[in-house]
């Protein structure tokens, strides 16, 4: 059975696969690694880029120092060098490293000397690294320098070995996704010999510090980490290549290493030993945040080292895991057995309040308790145990407690002596400590504290023989001032507490509220405004600010939102939104990049698809945003994003509607024209070809009803082909229609002349009213609309039907209106039925029209600033009675006189 | 010789107005419907020995008229359809009727494709050892192809597809129908095939096979051999 290896592990998971996809898109990195200053990393690294130049590629040099070293300075030489930006800062020029001008340039191959280097405020962004990151995403290959104490996990090893604190780091993820490290070594006694000759350039003001690091004990130890470091990593990437091309190994075991965060003092240290430890295993890691009910209301400093080891923690490349709960040992054993972790580390904690159930620390408990689990506690160094618990607050803070302490005790005290006037008090304490209580429910814990010291004195002071004195006679008393004074503190403590408990839950509620009340109108807003609008409006509610919103309009952004209204944004802020938009990442104040805009601007939309960015302003000038309320804009940005998503995606299908609606008026048309053009052209053509073919042997009678059909379908395919003119020339806005004074009755009388010839099976009734006054409009245009009336009544009512035509004035109107005794319309189709292309269905197929007539009359109707509709039924369930209503004008003042009125 | 009882169905009446007079000079008995319903009914009772069939009918779809007929008879039915209806006319084809014509249509071709229809119900019903079609001679016992008098050279599919198109002369066959006969019901797609085996065949029996004159192609639908007799006689 040892033979028995599981497959998949032999083969590239799809992931790794995925990885080397991407990578091969992006520039590729190669880091040129030294263990100190001086060993020659520069100048190897130039030496290379000449080898490659001389091969013709392109290399340019982005930042190279060469500190004043001829040697390195002559390498230089024929390479093109970048112009640096200039960025005034306090009223200093300093030269900076142009990433745009870099990315512009699109060298196959860029030099940045001196990886880890701060950059200077008003740079793009805080770090070079993140500008090398940057210059790898455009596809452009990147050649560094980097100094192994400048590694993120290493910082603390360093500082142990040199004494010296490294505050330029690089993540170790950056490093690690270096496509080649170089090691560029010098023996310890060469560096100090080049030192000693000043090849090794030093700033005047590190000289004494740099003095006591060039010690051949710190450089051995550097240059081992260095060392060590890169075999690390020639090894992952051994590994890499067998599973990549499935090249059978002895594969590790799957280690997978959690680290409990806690709120201790040594948090980040247990994170960097974790990374460490998780590195040299190769293993993936989680950091866990320990969050117990009582300790939702530790202190804010507390709270604020706790968020700062997770972040330290998710930069060397862990994931990070919320857990909270009251049995801790449980939570942290159960998310290690669910998540097959195999190793866990812990810093050796107080573990005060732990103690005080089980009596051990919570590092104890779980050495105890895990089963199958290595786990490593981290013991604290000794000056992390100087516990600075209570810290001095701040001033305003102190101040403003002592004045409330001081005001609640002094009001105890005049009660008390104004009730001993009234009746002897034996348990007066008791007052001072209602005092004490209110102090604690009210204004926290530091005034609690200080009104129960206050009480202790005063109650001494003026309750306990001597008065006024601060003297203690009795012994007795003397025990019940230190007991008051015992209950009072352990009051204060356990009541602040619930007061802090309070107030954070208070917040958390509001923000859930804030929330609520955000996604429940979200889910109202149908419009981009208003969902723009109420994510304007809640952010800036939440972080207590100003917020904006900017959306992508063509290539660039435009501000479409913001609380309050403002239309304009300083330019660093318009950088940063920009630069937000572009790579989809947070940008501007609080970030690394762009951090001296105004606003933190996040990315709206889905990824791959950004919509925008949202910016947010608080009004006090922090340092970083409280977790909480970067966890609500969080919330309030993402579903601010999904809101966005969702109104893009009403819009597409409002659009996708309109046109299935056109679409579906197309095919109409299509269907109405092929039908309606086939149809007499077929009778034409086939009665015309019947007749030249079979000529003789057709009855004279045939041959006479053949001719009478080429007539009356011609005519047929005439008044079709006018109707699509009509209505062409009507849609154009090009149909000519005059404005003469007209005879209704005249044009009513011409119409059913008309139409009594075409149909003439077709019984038509003509009542006119009497002295029916003069309208405005066309009157051939009336008459065709006239006509275009009976021929819908003909043909929809049957030739056994008949029709009346009536021209009477109702109020000053004119009704003109064709009645027939047809089936009638459906209800639903009265209106319908003046659309293009609709026709009722019947359902016996007779006399199917152009589904034209009567849209094309509304046209026409609606021109003269008139109405037309339909009505059905008209009698008995029967009947459809189409009625035109044109407005009676001032009429002439002697219309005989008027010419132009005679209707043609 | 009896005269042949036509059923014209459409809804249209003016199509009924000349049809009626030139098929009763052209020698037909015409018998009229304007639905579905009343089609299949006249079918049901008049016996018809041919049905023309217009496919858009107010009551039901034509090719559900169709799909009835064919449920009891083998009656010939030539279906009137627009040109740019082609699936209709296919699904129309497919399921059982014999040949279609486009509108609006000549009353010559009409009678040609009614001739064409009846003759070929007169075919079947005989056994014929022979087809021949514009100097075309297809020996069916001797497996063998004459092209004007000149012995041509075939393979066994090019002769199993020029034989159902000669069966058929004078109407139109579906690809579908073509593939599913030749090639079989799994290859009723493969198209390419047709287009091969078609240009090989007027490669071998048409005088021009850029300007064919025997097999024509209806466009989207199928192919068709030209009966010598198309007009000549009308």
């Amino acid at each position: 059975m040892a033979k028995t290896k599981l497959p998949d592990k032999r083969r590239p998971s799809p992931k790794e696969l995925l990885e080397l996809a991407n990578k091969e898109k992006l520039g590729k990195l190669k880091v040129f690694l030294g263990a100190a200053p001086g060993v020659g990393k520069t100048y190897a690294m130039l030496s290379a880029a000449r080898a490659q130049k001389a091969e013709g590629v392109d290399v340019v040099v982005g930042v190279v120092e060469t500190h004043g070293r001829s040697e390195t300075a002559a390498l230089l030489d024929g390479i093109e060098v970048l112009p640096r930006t200039s960025l005034t800062y306090r009223g200093r020029d300093l030269m900076e490293f142009d990433v745009e001008a870099a990315i512009a340039r699109k060298s196959k191959l860029i030099l940045i000397d001196e990886f880890a280097h701060t950059n200077a405020p008003g740079a793009l962004h805080t770090k070079r690294y993140q500008d090398v990151e940057e210059i790898l995403r455009a596809g452009i290959d990147v050649w560094t320098t980097l100094n192994i104490q400048h590694l993120e996990s290493l910082t603390d090893v360093v500082e142990r070995i040199t004494g010296i604190t490294v505050r330029e780091t690089v993540p170790d993820k950056v490093v690690e996704q270096a496509d080649e490290i170089v090691v560029v070594d010098l023996p310890p006694d060469e560096l100090i010999q080049r030192l000693k000759e000043g090849k090794v350039y030093l700033p005047e003001n590190a000289r004494q510090a740099i003095d006591q690091f060039f010690r051949p004990g710190n450089l051995t130890a550097l240059r081992e980490l260095a060392l060590r470091r890169t075999t690390d990593r020639v090894d992952e990437k051994m590994r890499m290549h067998l599973r990549q091309n499935a090249i059978q190994g002895a594969w590790p075991t799957a280690e997978r290493l959690l680290v409990c965060v806690g709120s201790g003092e040594q948090a980040e240290r247990v994170v960097r030993t974790a990374s460490r430890m998780a590195a040299a295993l190769k293993s993936p890691w989680v950091a866990l945040r320990l969050q117990t009910a009582e300790e939702s209301g530790a202190s804010r400093s507390s709270r604020r080292r706790t968020e700062k080891a997770l972040r330290l923690a998710e930069r060397l490349g862990a994931d990070t895991v919320r857990v909270s709960g009251k049995d801790l040992v449980g939570e942290i054993l159960r998310y290690a057995s669910q998540n097959n972790i195999t190793q866990i580390v812990i810093g050796r904690s107080r573990g005060k309040r732990l103690r005080g159930v089980f009596g051990r620390s919570l590092s104890e408990v779980l050495t105890a308790n895990a089963k199958d689990i290595a786990v490593t506690v981290v013991a604290p160094l000794r000056e992390e145990r100087v516990e600075r618990r209570f810290r001095l607050p701040e001033l305003s803070t102190s101040i403003k407690a002592l004045a409330t302490s001081a005001i609640a005790v002094a009001t105890a005290v005049a009660a008390g002596v104004g009730l001993s006037y009234v009746t002897p008090l034996p348990n007066v304490s008791l007052l001072f400590l209602l005092a004490v209580l209110t102090c604690a429910i009210r204004f926290g814990i530091a005034s609690a504290i200080s009104a129960s010291l206050l009480s202790f004195l005063a109650y001494n002071f003026f309750f306990i023989e001597p008065v006024y004195t601060f003297t203690v006679t009795q012994p007795y008393e003397l025990v019940a001032l230190f007991v008051f004074l015992l209950v009072s503190i352990v009051t204060a403590g356990i009541a602040g507490r619930l007061h802090e408990q309070a107030d954070l839950i208070a917040q958390r509620a509001a923000a859930t509220q804030s929330l609520y009340d955000f996604s429940r109108k979200l889910s109202a807003a149908a419009k981009l405004d208003d969902v723009l609008w109420l994510l304007a409006h809640h952010v800036a509610q939440s972080a207590k600010g100003t917020s904006v919103i900017l959306l992508r309009d063509g290539d660039d952004l435009v501000i479409k939102s913001s609380w309050p209204p403002e239309d304009t944004l300083p330019t660093p802020d318009w950088a940063a939104a920009r630069w937000a938009f572009k790579n989809e990442l947070p940008a501007g104040r609080f970030t690394t990049t762009m951090p001296n805009a105004r606003f933190n601007f996040r990315p709206l939309g889905s990824p791959g698809a950004p919509r925008g960015v949202v910016g947010v302003e608080p009004k006090d000038a922090a340092q970083t945003l409280p977790p909480l309320i970067e966890a609500e804009l969080q919330a309030l940005t993402d579903q601010g994003s999904v809101a966005l998503e969702r109104t893009a995606l009403v819009e597409q299908s409002a659009k996708a509607n309109a046109a299935v609606e056109s679409e579906r008026l197309r095919n109409a048309l299509l269907s109405s024209l092929s039908h309606d053009l086939r149809t007499p052209l077929s009778s034409i053509i086939g009665s015309v070809t019947s007749l030249r073919a079979l000529g003789e042997k057709i009855s004279k009678d045939d041959q006479a009803d053949l001719l009478a059909t080429i007539e009356d379908e011609a005519g047929r395919l005439t008044r079709f082909v006018s109707n699509l003119l009509d209505m062409t020339r009507l849609e154009a806005g090009a149909l000519d229609i005059r404005r003469d004074w007209v005879d209704a009755a005249d044009a009513a009388r011409c119409a059913v002349s008309r139409a009594q010839k075409v149909f003439a099976d077709f019984p038509m009734e003509l009542k006119i009213g009497s002295k029916l006054p003069l309208i405005r409009g066309d009157a051939s245009l009336l008459e065709q609309v006239l006509f275009n009336l009976l021929d819908n009544a003909r043909k929809y009512a049957g030739q056994e039907s008949s029709a009346v035509v009536e021209v009477v004035q109702a109020g000053d109107e004119i009704v003109l209106s064709v009645t027939d005794q047809g089936p009638g319309i459906p209800a639903d189709a009265l209106e319908l039925v003046f659309s293009k292309f609709y026709r009722v269905d019947h359902g016996d197929g007779r006399a199917a029209g152009t589904g034209l007539g009567l849209s094309i009359c509304r046209g026409v109707i609606a021109a003269m600033g008139g109405s037309i509709i339909a009505e059905s039924p008209v009698r008995d369930g029967k009947g459809t009675r189409v009625a035109v209503r044109l407005p009676v004008s001032i009429q002439p003042e002697n219309p005989s006189r008027q010419s132009r009125t005679e209707t043609p | 010789m009896t005269r042949h009882r036509i059923l014209v169905v459409d809804d249209e009446p003016q199509i009924h107005r000349f049809l009626r007079p030139s098929l009763s000079a052209a020698g037909y008995e015409v018998f009229v419907a304007h639905t579905g319903r009343e089609a299949l009914k006249s079918a049901a009772t008049a016996s018809p020995d041919a049905i023309v069939l217009d496919l858009g009918l107010p009551d039901m779809d034509g090719k559900a008229v169709i799909a009835e007929l064919r449920g009891w008879t083998t009656v010939p039915i030539l279906v009137l359809s627009a040109r740019d209806r082609e699936a209709e006319k296919i699904a129309a084809l497919d399921m059982g009727a014999n040949d279609y014509i486009n509108k609006p249509f000549g009353i010559g071709e009409l009678l040609a494709r009614l001739r064409a229809t009846l003759r070929h119900v007169d075919r079947t019903s005989s056994i014929s050892t022979e087809l021949r079609v514009g100097g075309v001679v297809m020996d069916i016992p001797a497996h063998s192809v004459t092209c004007r008098g000149i012995l041509v050279h075939i393979t066994p599919k090019e002769f199993e597809l020029l034989g159902m198109l000669l069966r058929n002369a004078g109407r139109v066959v579906t690809h579908r129908q073509l593939l599913t006969s030749v090639w079989g019901p799994g290859h009723s797609d493969d198209l390419q095939y047709l287009r091969v085996f078609i240009g090989q065949l007027r490669q071998k029996i048409e005088a021009d096979p850029d300007r064919p004159r025997i097999i024509m192609t209806e466009p989207g639908i199928g192919y068709r051999v030209v009966e010598d007799d198309a007009l000549s006689d009308v």
